[in-house]
């Protein structure tokens, strides 16, 4: 974040520099904007601090308080009935649509960066704005139209719904990052003796690293973090990820355990974040950075 | 599109191995056809048939015509969901996400403020949970009980216990959806503050210009354009806004909170009427369009 906030002789500056009549203002300015930051910093973390605090108390329930300190809740949720499932099933569900998703958004990018063909343009804006449309708007339709083609309430149909929800921004990102790329490498390789397909292994597979990264990033998050779909297309509670998993116990009225749903909300919340940290460079730098300014 | 200017400067040559296309292009193609576009079409077919999931209709839905939107437009459950999700919409996105967004963004632009590093992170937070995390968390936060953290708040102000979710559902959702959508709203302006340069912001101050008066005359005009493409981006997330709502209160209490989301998904799964559902789901397509050209139309960009 720091690195994007660079060169500004500004505001603050030009304040104390030009009015040199006023420091008190200028001060009384500085704090205020201090305050603000303190304030708005506050209210995005202090909803967190119940999480963080039941999560590790013995005997914890919808209040804030010192914990009783245990790690007790953690140990339940990987060993207790149905919690490990749920872990397991979000991990499935999320490699491997993430896996599929790059999987083909690499081949579709490439031919869409590389190839000339009619209705390139067309397919790429059109790819755009049909992700505009807000899920809750087609989930029904493609309720019924999944348990007509029998694929509701299994792992490959999620899967397949996810993966190919997230493909027009996978495809969007890579054939930016493909874009990049000199075709003189390529035509190198092939004079080398390579195929088209080995051209692809060996030269923009490589290469295509950052966005693949971005992608990678974007996509898990999407489908890790997904609440309506699995709610939709799921009902064998052995299939129910993370996600409708905690959402369960918490309407199971009168026995809901706080100190293991927040435990669970900490594991929920564990790879998005340790992914985040890996790739906040790349995520930053290609795909805001270019999704932006383009 | 500066991608589609790259590749048209680069003279096209002559690609063997043209049937290549489909293998690599195949698979994409047919994922988004099926998984994406079957889907939003086979929507606007079933919103003209009495399709139900269960019951007689189940069996053999009827072609119905134009009778579910007639039927909805003269609801008063379905018109009053529209109707929250303008003001929810409107508060939580268009006013409480722009204002604090901006602020943040700005005060992420001063060069003295140290702080911004962790202060860019903290707001972060909100915006990379899943949406079941921050929805636990905000039942937590506003629970009733006397502990909660909002209580405990109110304590420090000795004021009494509340249960806000039950008593002011409808603030507290947009409270809750401004808190999840601050970062949003600062990337995209701290990304569109990086091309307004200093040297004319300094100017207007030395010439005596309050802070207030650079921002609403320089940095805003020069800044319309990403403001504008902002609005129109949260407002098509906002509108599709369910999971926050729907673990929180479930429309509730009463209908208070059932917003158009929220309105389809009970209809369609709770009272099984599907063709009900994908209507209403078309009118708020048809009405977030035109809300859309209006931004676009007001933003001055051609689309």
């Amino acid at each position: 974040m720091a690195a994007t906030t660079t060169t500004e002789p500004g505001k603050a500056t030009a304040t104390v520099g030009s009015r040199p009549r006023r420091p008190a203002w200028a001060i009384l300015q500085q704090a205020l904007q201090y305050a603000l930051m303190v304030l708005l910093g506050l209210f995005c973390v202090v909803p967190f601090a119940w999480v963080a605090l039941t999560a590790v108390d013995a005997d914890g329930g919808p209040t804030v308080g010192l914990p009783a300190f245990t790690f007790d809740n953690f140990v339940r949720f990987f060993t207790d009935g149905a919690t490990p499932r749920l872990f397991l099933n979000s991990v499935i569900v999320s490699f491997a649509a993430t896996a599929l998703n790059l999987a083909c958004g690499v081949l579709g990018a490439y031919a869409l960066s590389r190839y000339r063909f009619r209705g390139r343009r067309t397919f790429m804006f059109a790819i755009l704005l049909i992700r505009v449309i807000p899920p809750p708007a087609t989930i029904v339709a493609l309720y019924l139209l999944m348990v007509k083609i029998q694929l509701d309430d299994s792992y490959f149909g999620l899967i397949l719904v996810e993966a190919s929800a997230a493909l027009p921004i996978t495809l969007w990102l890579l054939k930016g990052t493909i874009d990049a790329i000199p075709f003189e490498l390529e035509e190198a390789a092939w004079l080398d003796g390579s195929s088209r397909f080995g051209a692809i292994g060996r030269i923009i597979l490589p290469l295509v690293g950052p966005g693949l990264g971005a992608a990678a990033m974007l996509t898990f998050m999407a489908v890790w973090g997904d609440f309506l779909t699995p709610l939709v297309l799921l009902q064998s509670p052995d299939l129910y990820p993370l996600s409708i998993g905690l959402f369960r116990s918490f309407t199971a009225f009168n026995q809901v355990d706080w100190g293991v749903l927040a435990a669970s909300a900490v594991v929920y919340m564990a790879p998005p974040a340790v992914l985040y940290l890996f790739l906040r460079r790349h995520l930053m730098r290609s795909s805001l950075g270019g999704a932006i300014k383009s | 599109m500066t991608t589609a200017k790259t590749s048209a400067a680069r003279p096209t040559r002559p690609l063997q191995e043209r049937a290549a296309l489909p293998v690599l292009l195949g698979p994409s193609v047919l994922l988004i056809a099926v998984f994406v576009v079957a889907p939003a079409a086979y929507g606007i077919y079933l919103a003209l048939t009495n399709t139900q999931l269960t019951g007689f209709a189940a069996q053999d839905p009827q072609f119905v015509g134009l009778e579910n939107f007639r039927n909805l437009l003269g609801s008063t459950d379905f018109l009053a969901s529209l109707g929250r999700t303008g003001e929810f919409v409107l508060w939580s996105a268009i006013i409480g996400q722009t204002v604090l967004g901006m602020l943040a963004a700005l005060l992420l632009r001063q060069k003295w403020l140290r702080g911004k590093g962790l202060f860019g992170a903290l707001m972060l937070l909100p915006m990379v949970v899943p949406e079941v995390v921050a929805s636990l968390t905000w039942a937590s936060v506003l629970s009733s009980e006397d502990g909660s953290t909002f209580n405990r708040l109110l304590g420090l102000f000795g004021s009494g216990a509340a249960a806000p979710l039950q008593e002011y559902p409808m603030t507290s959702v947009i409270l809750i959806n401004v808190w999840r959508g601050i970062a949003f709203a600062m990337i995209m302006f701290q990304a569109a503050l990086e091309d307004v340069p200093d040297e004319l912001l300094e100017a207007s101050r030395m010439d005596g210009a309050s802070a207030l008066q650079v921002f609403r005359h320089i940095t805003l005009p020069l800044i319309r354009g990403p403001v504008f493409l902002y609005l129109l981006l949260t407002t098509i997330t906002t509108v599709g806004v369910f999971g926050l709502i729907y673990f929180l209160t479930q429309g509730g209490p009463g209908q208070e909170t059932e917003i158009t989301s929220v309105y389809i998904f009970q209809s369609a799964f709770k009272y099984s009427q599907i063709g009900l559902g994908s209507a209403a789901s078309v009118i708020l397509l048809i009405l977030l369009t035109i809300l859309g050209m209006t931004y676009a139309r007001l933003a001055k960009v051609e689309v």
